[in-house]
Parts: C-alpha cells; sequence; structure tokens
C-alpha cells in the first residue's frame, strides 16, 4: 500500500522526519517496505499569452506565434498545434526548459525562421495523454507563472506492507488512525455531502440473499461534467502510482484509496429498467469488463445485475457496457458491502484481483460503506458540478448482528505479555487507538474481567480477547515485560537414536570421502519411467501437484535414484575428479504405502508413506575390480559391512536380481537381522543410466532408515586375548560354481572359535591354473584366549581345513 | 642347469648385499635383472630345454627373480637408512592423498546445528510428514477458511485435502494432540511454497520450528529465547527487535530482526540499508490453536517461533543464491569441507 505523506497531512498531524515516522510505523506493525520522493516539476515551464498567429511562410502547418511570457519581452515561437490561436492561455518551455523524458529545449531555426521555446502539450508534459494539440489553460492565470506552481507537487511516498489481518491499513485515513494513536494527535476527518432530502432517483435496488451482500447504497448525480481532474487530485493519484482518467472515476479512485471502500460509479442512461439487482449470475457468460478485457462469468459469481443482465462483477471490475464516458452526465454510484469470501472465489478463478477485490475480500468497514458515498457525492459536487439526487437507497441486512463487545482481563494480559500493566495504563492504550472502553472490576486477578471494549466497524480483525492483548503490546512496546515463566531452565535433552544416526553418517561419510547432497522432492514422469518399475512396486504410484505454478508436470518421488543421478550428472559435466561419491539422507512419498495407523485426524489415510532412505553413491567409476565386479561396486559392498558396524545392526548381503533399475548379476539385497530386506545395492543399468541422460558407470547402495532398528545394543565389554596369532596362508584351487562365501562358511565350520581373522588376499586367474578353477589365497590368523597356540595345533587346525574344503567342495590346495 | 641357478644366487646375493651406494646397486640390478641381466638370460635360455624340464626350471627361475627383488629392496632401505643424514630430499614434494575428503551439506549442517542450541536448552526434536493434511496446515492453525490468509503462502495442492506443507508448523498442532503441556520442541524439516524460483525464493526449502507451553510462558520468555539463540547461533551481542506481525496461529505476532551482522547497524547492501535482517517469526500461541488440539481454556500459554534455514545459512555463510543449496555442485559444497 502506498501512502502519499501529502495526502495523509490532511487526515492527520504529526512532527517527525519521514524516516521517523516510518521507523515508527514499522515498529508499530505497518512494515514500511519502502520510502520515495515523489515530484512532478517542470523547470523553465510558465504560463505565456498568445498575442498573435501567422502562417509559417515556408510551412503549411506550421503557426508563427508572438508570445508574451510575462517577462515584458515577447518572443516568436514556431508552433505546429491545430488549436493554437491569439488569445489562448498556455504552457511555454523556454530556452533551456528539460521535459519529461529527458528533452531539453533548445533556440531553433525551423524553416528559416528562429523559434525561441515550445509551446507544450499535456502530452509533452505528461499531465495527460492529449498529444494532438497544445493544452490550453483556463482561468487564464498570469503570464509567468511556473507551471509548477499551477500542477507541480512534491511529495514523499510510504510502501507498506499491509498483512491481510489489517483491511483498515489499506487507506490513508487508516494509516492516519495509526499515526493520530502514535503521536498523540487527533484525526481530521475529511469533508462529505450528506445528500438533502429531494428529488427522485427512480431506482429500485433488490438484494436476493443478504448473506452475499448485506449493505447496498445507491445514489445519484445529475448533471455531471465529465472532464480532467483538477491538478491536485491528478497529484495525489500520480504520487501513489494511479493514472488519473476522467473526474469521476478519479474521485471513485481517489475515495477508495483514501478511505478503503471501494466504489462503482454506473452511466445511468447506459442501465436498462429500473431495478438493480443484487445476485448470483445463475449462468455461464461472457462479459467485456472495463480493462476491455472478456471474461466468463460463471453461475456462483455475484453480479450487479440492471434490466437486461450483469452490468458488474460484484466487487471485482465493472463492465464496459454501463461505465462512464466522456458524454456521461447522470450517474448511479455504488457503494456496497460484499461477502468477502464470495468476492475472493470470484476474483481468484478469474485471476483477476482489482483495487477493489483486494479490499472486498479482507471485509469492507461497514460504517465506512455509508461514509464513503457521501465523501464521494462531496468531491463530484465540487469538482465535476454535479448535484446530488436526495432519494437515495440503503438496503441492509435487518438481521446483521453487532459484534459484541470484549471482556479483558488485565490479568491475562500481564500473565502474556509478562508485564504489570495496571488498569488505567491498560485501558489508556486501547483508548488511544479509538476503542471506546468500559472499566468494571479494578480487582486483577486470574478470572476477573476489568474492561468491556467496544470495537469499531474499522477494527473487524479485533474478535478475542488476546487481539486487545496484541495492541497493547503493539503500543507499549514488546520489550517492556519482565517476568518469564520463573520456571527454572528446562533439563537437558539429548540426540534422539534416530537423529544420532544422521549425525554419526553425516560424519563418516564425508570422511570416506562422500558428499552429501540434497536433492528435489519433484521428479518427472520420464524419471520414474526410467526406473522400469513394476506395476506392483510401491514406488510406480505417485502424487502429483495439481497446481504446479510453471503449468509442467509435478510429482513426487518415489526413489531418489533420479535425484542422486542428477547431482552425478552436474558433477560429471562439471569435470569433477572422478570418481564422484555422493550420499543422501531423504524423503520419499509412497501412495500405495503402509499407511499410519491409529492416528487422530480420519483424512489420515490420505497422506503417503514417507520412508526415510539412505543413498551412498559412486559415478564415473573405471575400476576394473576382481572376481568380475567393478571396482566401485566392491567399495560400497565393503562399506555396507562397516556401515552395519556403524550403526551397531547386522545387515548382510544376498545376491539377487530384484530391482529393475539395477544391472542383472550385480546387484545384491541387503537384509536385516531377521531377514527382511531394508534396501538394496548395484550398479545402475546402463540403459536406466541413458534414460536418466547420464553415460558413466553408477553404482548405488539404499537403505530404508525408516525400517532399521538402530537402537544400539548397550555394550559389554569382553574380556580380549592377549595371546599372540599365529598366521598361515592357504592357497586353493577352486573349481567355478564354488562361492567364496561357501569357502569361508566351511572354514570357520572347520575351525570353530579359535579363527581371529580370515583374508582374501589374492584371486588367481591367469594360466597354469587347471581348467575351470582359480586360486584364492587366502590368510588366517588363529589366537587362543588360553595360551599361545603351538605349531602342532595350528597344522592339525589347517589339516582339518584342508579335508573339510577337499570332501565339502572339492577344493584342493594348489601345489 | 640347477646348478647354473644355484651359482647365480649365490652370487648375486653377494653382489646385491656389498653394493655401497644407489648407483652401485642399481648397476647390479641392472646385471642381474635388466634385459641383458644374467638371470632374464637364462629365462630366455628356457626354450632351449626339454618341454618336460621346462615347469620345475621355470619356477626356480621365479622363484629366484622374486628372491632378488625382495633382496635388493632390503638392501635399497638400508642404504636409505645410512644416507639419511646426507641425503638431499625435495622435501616440498606433494604428500600422497589419503581418501579426499567429502562434505556434509550446509543445510543440514546449519539444521542440526540449530537443533544443537536447542538440546542444550532442554528442547526436544520431532518431525512430521511433509505431505499434510489440509486441517493441520490451515485449519487446526486458525487460518480461516477461503481466507486471505491462505496466499500468505502459496501451497501446492495434491488433492481437495492434501497439500505438501507449506511450513512445519503443522507438527506443533501434532504434538500437541499426543502431548499434555509442559512442552519443549523444535521441528525441523523440509516445507514446500509454489512460487517461482530466484536468488531468494524455492519452491522446496528447509524450516525449523519451535514450541514451548506451559502453565505461565510469557512474551519475555520468548524474547530471551530468541536471545540466547541468536547469541548462539551467530556468535556475541546481537541486538534484536521485535516488529509487529500477523500469522493466524500466534497472537501477538511479531517478525524478529537481528542487527546486521555485515554494517553493525549502519546499514548497507544485505540488510537494504535498514541496519536490520529478519531471522523469523514468531509469537504467542493463539488460543484457537489450544483449542483446536483440544486444550482447556485459558489452561496454558506458550510461545511459537519459526526460521528459515535456507536463510540462515545463508547468512552465516555470505550466500546470495538460494538455488546454490539444491544444484549440489561440488565447487559449492567442497566449501564446506570440516563443518558438521
Ligand atoms: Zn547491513
Amino acid at each position: 500500500m502506498k501512502i502519499s505523506l501529502q495526502w495523509l497531512r490532511e487526515l492527520v498531524a504529526w512532527e517527525d522526519s519521514p524516516a521517523d515516522l516510518a521507523a515508527r510505523l514499522t515498529a508499530a506493525g505497518l512494515n514500511v517496505e519502502g520510502l520515495s520522493e515523489f515530484a512532478l516539476t517542470w523547470p523553465g515551464v510558465k504560463v505565456a499569452r498568445v498575442l498573435e498567429c501567422n502562417r509559417h511562410p515556408n510551412a503549411d502547418k506550421l503557426t508563427l506565434c508572438k508570445v508574451d511570457d510575462g517577462s515584458g519581452k515577447t518572443y516568436q515561437i514556431v508552433c505546429g498545434a491545430p488549436n493554437v490561436r491569439a488569445g489562448l492561455h498556455v504552457l511555454l518551455a523556454t530556452v533551456g526548459a528539460e521535459l519529461p523524458g529527458g528533452v531539453r529545449i533548445e533556440a531553433a531555426n525551423i524553416r528559416g525562421i528562429e523559434s525561441r521555446g515550445m509551446i507544450c502539450s499535456g502530452a509533452e508534459l505528461g499531465l495527460s495523454d492529449d498529444e494532438a494539440g497544445i493544452m490550453e489553460l483556463a482561468d487564464a492565470p498570469a503570464a509567468g507563472t511556473p507551471a509548477d506552481e499551477l500542477f507541480g507537487c512534491r511529495d514523499t511516498v510510504l510502501d507498506i506492507e499491509v498483512t491481510p489481518n489489517r483491511p483498515d491499513w489499506l487507506s490513508h485515513l487508516g494509516v492516519a488512525r495509526e499515526v493520530a494513536a502514535l503521536y498523540g494527535t487527533k484525526l481530521q476527518p475529511p469533508r462529505v455531502l450528506k445528500p438533502t432530502p429531494g428529488g427522485t432517483l427512480g431506482w429500485k435496488v433488490e438484494v436476493e440473499d443478504f448473506h452475499d451482500c448485506p449493505r447496498y447504497i445507491a445514489h445519484g448525480a445529475d448533471n455531471v461534467a465529465v472532464g480532467p481532474s483538477p491538478a491536485w487530485l491528478q497529484n495525489r493519484l500520480r504520487a501513489i502510482g494511479q493514472r488519473p482518467i476522467n473526474n469521476v472515476v478519479d474521485i471513485t479512485n481517489f475515495v477508495l484509496f483514501e478511505l478503503g471502500q471501494p466504489l462503482h460509479a454506473f452511466d445511468r442512461d447506459l442501465l436498462g429498467g429500473d431495478v438493480i439487482t443484487v445476485r448470483r449470475a445463475g449462468r455461464k457468460q461472457t462479459v467485456t469488463m472495463l480493462d476491455d478485457v472478456s471474461r466468463q462469468i460463471v453461475a456462483d459469481d455475484l453480479i450487479i445485475a440492471d434490466g437486461d443482465g450483469p452490468v458488474a462483477l460484484a466487487g471485482v471490475m465493472g463492465l464496459a457496457s454501463s461505465q462512464v464516458t466522456a458524454g456521461t452526465t447522470r450517474l448511479l454510484l455504488e457503494s456496497a458491502f460484499f461477502c468477502p469470501s464470495l468476492i475472493r472465489q470470484s476474483s481468484r478463478r478469474l485471476g483477476l484481483v482489482s483495487e477493489s477485490s483486494y479490499r472486498f475480500e479482507r471485509e469492507a468497514d461497514w460504517s465506512m460503506v455509508r461514509f464513503a458515498a457521501h465523501r464521494a457525492l462531496y468531491l463530484l459536487q465540487e469538482l465535476a458540478g454535479a448535484t446530488i439526487i436526495g432519494d437515495a437507497i440503503d438496503r441492509a441486512d435487518p438481521d446483521r448482528q453487532v459484534p459484541p463487545d470484549l471482556a479483558l482481563r488485565v490479568h491475562q494480559v500481564n500473565r502474556i505479555l509478562g508485564t504489570d500493566l495496571s488498569l488505567e495504563q491498560t485501558a489508556d492504550v486501547l483508548r488511544a487507538l479509538g476503542l471506546k472502553v468500559q472499566p468494571l472490576s479494578s480487582q486483577i486477578e486470574a478470572k476477573t474481567v476489568n474492561l468491556m471494549v467496544q470495537v469499531p466497524t474499522f477494527r473487524r480483525d479485533l474478535k478475542l480477547e488476546v487481539d486487545l492483548i496484541e495492541e497493547i503490546a503493539r503500543l507499549h512496546g514488546y520489550d517492556r515485560g519482565t517476568r518469564g515463566c520463573g520456571s527454572p531452565a528446562l533439563t537437558c535433552r539429548r540426540r534422539q537414536r534416530r537423529d544420532e544416526v544422521n549425525r554419526l553418517l553425516r560424519i563418516w561419510l564425508p570422511a570416506l570421502g562422500y558428499h552429501e547432497i540434497v536433492s528435489s522432492s519433484f521428479s518427472g514422469r520420464h524419471q520414474l519411467a526410467a526406473l522400469q518399475l513394476t506395476a506392483g512396486d510401491l514406488r510406480s504410484e505417485c502424487l502429483q501437484v495439481l497446481n504446479p505454478h510453471h503449468g509442467r508436470e509435478t510429482l513426487l518421488r518415489t526413489s531418489l535414484v533420479p535425484g542422486f543421478v542428477d547431482a552425478a550428472r552436474r558433477n560429471l559435466h562439471a569435470g569433477a575428479q572422478r570418481p564422484v561419491r555422493l550420499f543422501q539422507l531423504g524423503r520419499v512419498f509412497w501412495p500405495a504405502g503402509r499407511k499410519t495407523a491409529g492416528t487422530r485426524h480420519a483424512q489420515e489415510h490420505l497422506l503417503p508413506e514417507e520412508p526415510r532412505l539412505l543413498q551412498i553413491g559412486i559415478a564415473g567409476g573405471e575400476g576394473a575390480g576382481y572376481g568380475g565386479i567393478p571396482l566401485e561396486l566392491l567399495e560400497l559392498k565393503g562399506l555396507a559391512t562397516e556401515l552395519a558396524a556403524l550403526l551397531g545392526i547386522p545387515l548382510s548381503l544376498r545376491p539377487a536380481g530384484r530391482e529393475p533399475f539395477l544391472a542383472d548379476g550385480l546387484q545384491w539385497e541387503i537384509l536385516d537381522s531377521s531377514g527382511e530386506i531394508c534396501g538394496s545395492l548395484g550398479r545402475l543399468k546402463p540403459e536406466t543410466a541413458a534414460a536418466l541422460d547420464v553415460d558413466a558407470n553408477i553404482a548405488l547402495l539404499e537403505l530404508r532408515l525408516d525400517r532399521l532398528d538402530c537402537t544400539r545394543p548397550a555394550i559389554h565389554y569382553e574380556q580380549f586375548s592377549r595371546f599372540p596369532a599365529a598366521k598361515r596362508d592357504l592357497s586353493l584351487l577352486v573349481p567355478s560354481g564354488v562361492t567364496f562365501q561357501q569357502v569361508e562358511e566351511t572354514i570357520r565350520g572347520a575351525v570353530g572359535n579359535g579363527l581371529a581373522h580370515l583374508e582374501l588376499f589374492d584371486i588367481y586367474t591367469g594360466t597354469g591354473l587347471p581348467a575351470g578353477t582359480c586360486a584364492y589365497g587366502i590368510r588366517l590368523k588363529f589366537r587362543s584366549q588360553h595360551g599361545s597356540l603351538t605349531g602342532t595345533i595350528v597344522d592339525e587346525t589347517i589339516q582339518r581345513i584342508l579335508r573339510d574344503l577337499a570332501s565339502a567342495l572339492q577344493v584342493y590346495p594348489r601345489a | 642347469m640347477h646348478e647354473a641357478i644355484a651359482r647365480l644366487r649365490a652370487e648375486g646375493l653377494a653382489r646385491i648385499d656389498q653394493a655401497a651406494t644407489n648407483e652401485a646397486l642399481e648397476a647390479v640390478r641392472l646385471a642381474l635383472l635388466g634385459r641383458k641381466g644374467e638371470l632374464t638370460r637364462l629365462l630366455r635360455g628356457l626354450v632351449d630345454l626339454e618341454p618336460a624340464q621346462r615347469p620345475a626350471v621355470g619356477a626356480a627361475l621365479n622363484e629366484l627373480k622374486l628372491e632378488f627383488g625382495a633382496a635388493l629392496g632390503r638392501r635399497q632401505s638400508e642404504l636409505a637408512e645410512h644416507h639419511t643424514a646426507a641425503a638431499v630430499c625435495d622435501l616440498t614434494l606433494p604428500g600422497l592423498p589419503p581418501v579426499v575428503l567429502g562434505t556434509a551439506h550446509p543445510l543440514p549442517s546449519v539444521l542440526e546445528e540449530i537443533c544443537d542450541i536447542f538440546y542444550g536448552m532442554g528442547y526436544d526434536r520431532d518431525e512430521g510428514p511433509e505431505v499434510e493434511l489440509e486441517y493441520y496446515n490451515f485449519t487446526a492453525l486458525n487460518f480461516p477458511p477461503d481466507h486471505p490468509a491462505r496466499d500468505l503462502q502459496d501451497t501446492f495442492f495434491l488433492g481437495t485435502d492434501i497439500l505438501l506443507r507449506t511450513q512445519t508448523s503443522p507438527v506443533q498442532v501434532r504434538t500437541m494432540e499426543r502431548r499434555s503441556p509442559p512442552l519443549a520442541y523444535v521441528f525441523p524439516g523440509r516445507v514446500y511454497r509454489n512460487e517461482n524460483a530466484d536468488a531468494s525464493h524455492s519452491s522446496e526449502f528447509f524450516q525449523i520450528e519451535g514450541l514451548r507451553v506451559d502453565r505461565d510462558i510469557s512474551l519475555v520468555d520468548l524474547r530471551e529465547t530468541v536471545a540466547a539463540f541468536v547469541g548462539s547461533f551467530f556468535g556475541g551481542e546481537r541486538p534484536t527487535r521485535f516488529r509487529p506481525h500477523y500469522f493466524p496461529f500466534t497472537e501477538p505476532s511479531v517478525e524478529v530482526d537481528m542487527q546486521c551482522m555485515k554494517c553493525g547497524g549502519r546499514g548497507c547492501g544485505i540488510c537494504g540499508q535498514s541496519g536490520w535482517l529478519e531471522i523469523m517469526g514468531a509469537g504467542m500461541v493463539h488460543p484457537n490453536v489450544f483449542k483446536a488440539v483440544g486444550y482447556p481454556d485459558d489452561a496454558y500459554t506458550g510461545f511459537a517461533f519459526g526460521m528459515g534455514i535456507d536463510r540462515l545459512a545463508m547468512l552465516k555463510y555470505g550466500i546470495d543464491d538460494i538455488r546454490l543449496f539444491y544444484e549440489n555442485d561440488l565447487r559449492f559444497l567442497r566449501q564446506f569441507r570440516g563443518v558438521l
């Protein structure tokens, strides 16, 4: 909301600089977001009188004028305007003057004749759109009078952020009320005209439903002379960024910005019949509005109709058919109170927010409906020569309830604000705001009502006691309280395990070279399609945004994979060092997932399951690895084992082929201690990568953190053996088809408890081996709790291992 | 053949042990294992042997090669040890990198940092769903139906009654529905606004909500809590001010400004010349919210506050474009190495 300080000064007095005023308003909740100077000034432009006009000897369309600029000298000016003639009072831009748009006036030779200045049109001065001819000044102002004196303006304009609860601040009067309260001065209400009975309007108003339109006032004005508004009014509007149009339209706009009440003026001669009806539109129809745009009105829209049909979309905008034009002489002036939610629905549906709808949807001021009409009548009479018809219509809902007075407990004020205000102090603050206060009890205690407060119609935000408490805080100051709850500091808390796990991961993974990413919750259809999920997969069904701002289809992600690939692609393209290691902790949204049970709200089942996932991945890896497994997958597989240790939970990996986007034969399922699948590990299929627009190897590990019981079991110290370990290396020939896991299990089975360490340190698949075998180098360490192991015992154990390997797996030592 | 190998072994090992300098040792290496070395010569000679002999001899030669290699290595380190004092090493050569350090993302880092500050003040933490019922996001928070207050937050709708939460405040309601005061909680999480992205707006971002409810919590408690947080997060004594504002679920409602850290209040580009930076919205819990969660009238008072984590992170690290957080560019992320 733009507030002109010149305008404000007509309504209230204050002594302060604009900057200090802005600071005080901001502190009171009218957040001043901008303070700017507005100036309309034309240095070097002054009134001149045209003494004589002659035709230019060398050009048909130019006139040679002799003008008097009041200095006693006369000037010769060449003028091209068709309306120039002797005796006119005009505005002359003298040599050296600068016009809006940076045009500088210099002495010129026009077709052989010297011209010492320019006679200006309204458009050249920025005063009107009229560029057809020069401005003809009325009332013969004295030659030499500066243009600034007639039309100029200097103003300071505040840009105030108005929150939706304070529609009263959407006007100069509302801000003036606040200034009066802040500076302890009095409001000077603007002049109005109360029509005296007499005359006949000849129109009736029918309100179909007072719920939709609790109040509708109509006035008539005759003999209206439509023309430009006086300079002061135009400048008021210009200062707050509005364009003057004509005196009638300007007056309704002026009243809107002065008092906050939208008005509408119809040309009465363009209305059909003699009844104005406020009703629902009833059917769809296309209409042309004041801004010359065709729009569709629907059945539920509230409209103003004459005998022929709609003439205005109530509270939003009038239709072009009955608008005031240059030829209008008889007006019907509307001032109304419309149901806020109806106006809001129409305005939102059409995407049409007018100054009028913006105020109506925040609720009009009941008393202002009439006052604003009277203000407009006064201005119409003064500025448009209108004759006001005494006969007026005021249709108001007879059942309208006056909001009840509010009870205020000073004890509650002090309880919430931490203050020690007295009854008198409390009452004074409220009175300063223009509220009527009636003291009751002076006993300040928990349940005693001390004041009854009558809420004026312009404060429709004051509905509860607590709203009054806010007013007191706002004016008394937020830093004046001293009493807190008195209870000592709360007991210290610590992280829950879930958050502790996040913390551990966010320390550990970066230490291993992984970068944390935060990817978007949104996803596109093609990204989801790239994953080739089967129909039964929880992730194949997703939620969709119904009203995306950019109009593109916007889905909620059901998988973290596309987000990971996006980040990987970006960094690989940017030339990041390969491989790129990333991880993320994030939620996905599964509408088909498990519903939260036993919750309070009946609609809870509409919400999706929101599992929390951990995803770790490596992009752009080229390493060969061993056993046919790419290096980055081996890294992630090793990481999974350590991850289990980090989280204090057993995790196991099972070779599997379930994830449709991971390569067959290069993926594992991750199982928790009860054998439930809680994650996956594998390499992204090349076709999936291609569909997600990345050309690199990507290995991914994904874990459902929300499904894991990460409660770490209490750690109990166990005695460890201080005796030295005995080391033995085995070189084994392993036939294909026998897995490392089988070998390991057989060895562990053969040894029993004493095996401290088992490590595969070499895989050899080269020449010199029997066909269909490979060689494993396995290092074993044995250790006992009871003493040093003798060579004999270790040798016996090795024999046992070799025997078991041979019998169970046909694995033999390499010769 | 085996004799030749045995001879070479004895001779070779002796020569290695006798080499007195690195240069001499290198000469021995070439003489034994180089392209024209003696062992190499024997290996080449394998082809001239009977096929039956080849594996055994080959294996023996290979074993000898390994033995020579080990001996050379051993002798080299012996020489290096003797030499250390006199050796001229280029100590400016780069070290071998360990695993190159990754980074924690600054947004969750700032989120955790804020939570830590509040753990210290006795707050618990909880989270709620990001896809939320219209009821929890608006109605229970005292947003009147069909009221312009709902325009304060452009909403992504997913259905008639479900939406992407526009604020973390619904978690207040969910928590109060389940628990009775005294309560002290923070609720961090991702929120969504249906608006176009620019340098200071993102359609998804992070917020943290705080809630404290007890019998007689006052605005003074809110002020002290804000001051303690600001001092801890931004460091030092930083003046704050409360400006009246409007949020449907608090009354009185305020916006909290902190004196600009860049200019100390004199006015600069960061603070739009005002000397103040807006850091959070806050207020006393509205009685209608208590009513919605079923608390008895007048039994409790409380305060709530909400902060944009992205904004705080931008202020803390001087980041001028919110979109950087969601691009995940390593050139951005790497700047936060060592930050937890
Ligand atoms: Zn600053």
